[in-house]
């Protein structure tokens, strides 16, 4: 059942909280923290639930990626595509870096599981880069 | 992981991105729950849909 516009815009969604005023959150810290950590821009500008979905679900994405032996890509100019790969890969933030200063992300091609976690690596990348888009629409009032 | 059942990483794949999605899209639990369902839907059916025609594809 649709409902009317005048309740829908009263009401709030459910576990969030008024968002300080803008001035209180610049964008660059905005996007800077919704990229490093997935979720964090949504927590800062007072979204908790979306933001503790998104902490929860990109991290897990990324794991999952690397346990089915996906690689993380390095950045190689030459060869596009690889180097599109790289760029989503680096959208996932602190997961990335910390998987690189462990060593993981290697990646084994041979693995019947490669192709299925490279798709977990990049689309969890790729994800974060939406809901920094999101968060920043949030941050300017417009959601 | 030791699972190499591509149907299950489908299902899961489909599955993250679903709840991912839906609450980005969304902003109640009842549109996000519905928006999620239609996402993994769509996904999973899709992949269904491509892999048999795929499969009689003289490739």
């Amino acid at each position: 059942m649709a409902e009317r516009p005048s309740s829908k815009r009263a009401a709030r969604p459910a576990g969030t909280a008024p968002a300080a005023p803008r001035a209180a959150r610049p964008l660059a810290l905005v996007y800077l923290l919704g990229w490093l950590v997935p979720g964090g821009g949504h927590l800062w500008l007072g979204r908790t639930v979306k933001g503790f979905v998104f902490l929860v679900m990109l991290p897990a994405m990324f794991v999952i990626g690397l346990a089915l032996d996906g690689r993380l890509f390095p950045f190689t100019p030459g060869d596009p595509l690889v180097a599109l790969a790289s760029l989503a890969n680096l959208g996932s933030g602190l997961p990335y870096f910390i998987a690189r200063t462990l060593g993981f992300g290697a990646g084994r091609a041979l693995a019947a599981t490669y192709e299925f976690g490279n798709a977990f690596l990049i689309t969890a990348g790729l994800l974060n880069a939406l809901i920094i888009i999101d968060a920043h629409d949030i941050a300017l009032g417009r959601k | 992981m030791n699972t190499t059942s591509h149907l299950l990483l489908m299902a899961l794949f489909a599955g993250c991105v679903a709840v991912v999605g839906g609450v980005l899209l969304k902003d109640t639990p009842r549109e996000q729950a519905r928006t999620a369902a239609e996402i993994f839907g769509s996904l999973a059916g899709a992949a269904l849909v491509l892999g048999w025609v795929l499969y009689f594809l003289p490739i």
